[in-house]
């Protein structure tokens, strides 16, 4: 499940500024609770999917006595996508909801 | 200290092997963040530390894998845009052929029309069924690319017939469907390594 929306978790790491890989993991298992603990290399094919897309850009960085990184940014795209997809899981996970919460029934 | 982030990195770039600017780029970006995990590990600096990064950053197949298949995606869809292309340029070299060329009526000059239109026929028929039920194999786009040489083929015996009188546009169409059925064949060829590439990873995984 977490493998159909690994994308739109990956533009949400990014909205609050380009970051390179690692930090974007740690974001992810930040705003997840740890719930997200996946293994941090599937975040790479990820990323270069999305840069392939156009959602995200990026470029190698070398910070003052630091590592050379390759730090990724969103796009105005990957910023579009990311409020469809918003929508698209809060319209999922109102259904969800409404289907396992038991307070609701069935549509005749 | 590195032996054993440098030993993946390089697993990594191995497994990589079927793109080698994404390998280089990957090994160079994997083992910033590799350091940068070991380094954030409570027993840095030690060996351990860096097993335990390697180990949280999952099998280096599995990554070249998931690669991979991407990779097949993309090369499955510049083949079906490049043999879009060649269907559309063999059809307009076709129809110069028929508004240009008289046939002399006999053998191989009734012959070469008809596998030229045939052969055509086949690549549009294959390739609609690949692009609707089989977009990712290569079997469809091989066949269609056999269709369109032999199509080709037999338009250049039938322009060949009146070497003399070919006019210029026939001979330029011939050339473009050519061209266009060469890069096809480098994409089929491309795609079809890809696949062995993806299936192998997938395997061993």
């Amino acid at each position: 499940m977490l493998k159909g929306h690994l994308d739109a978790i990956v533009l949400a790491a990014l909205e609050s500024g380009p970051a390179h890989g690692y930090a974007i993991i740690e974001a992810i298992k930040t705003r997840s609770g740890g719930t997200f603990d996946l293994p941090e290399g599937t975040i790479y094919p990820a990323l270069h999917r999305l840069e392939e897309a156009g959602l995200l850009s990026s470029d190698w960085t070398t910070p003052p006595g630091g590592r050379r990184r390759r730090v990724y940014a969103l796009t105005r795209s990957g910023t579009s996508r990311l409020a469809e997809g918003r929508k698209a899981w809060g319209r999922f996970a109102k259904a969800v909801e409404s289907s396992l919460g038991g307070g609701r029934t069935w549509a005749a | 200290m590195g032996g054993v982030i440098d030993a993946y990195v390089a697993a990594l770039k191995r497994d990589l092997d079927f793109d080698p600017a994404l390998a280089r780029r990957m090994a160079e970006e994997v083992e910033a963040h590799l350091w940068d995990a070991a380094e954030a590990d409570p027993s840095w600096p030690s060996a351990d530390a860096e097993r335990r990064a390697v180990e949280r950053f999952g099998l280096a197949r599995g990554i070249a894998g998931q690669f991979a298949s991407d990779a097949v995606n993309r090369q499955a869809r510049r083949s079906w845009i490049v043999l879009l292309a060649t269907i559309a340029v063999t059809f307009v070299a076709m129809r110069l052929r028929v508004l240009w060329l008289a046939d002399a009526g006999d053998g191989l000059s009734v012959l070469a029309p008809l596998l030229d239109r045939y052969a055509f026929v086949a690549a549009i028929g294959v390739g609609s069924v690949g692009w609707w039920a089989f977009r990712r194999s290569v079997v469809p786009l091989a066949i269609c690319l056999a269709a369109l040489v032999a199509s080709i083929a037999a338009g250049i015996v039938r322009a060949g017939l009146f070497v003399d009188g070919a006019p210029l546009p026939v001979l330029l169409a011939a050339a473009g469907e050519i061209a266009l059925t060469g890069l096809l064949l480098f994409h089929v060829v491309g795609f079809g390594r890809k696949l062995r590439r993806t299936a192998m990873l997938r395997r061993v995984e």
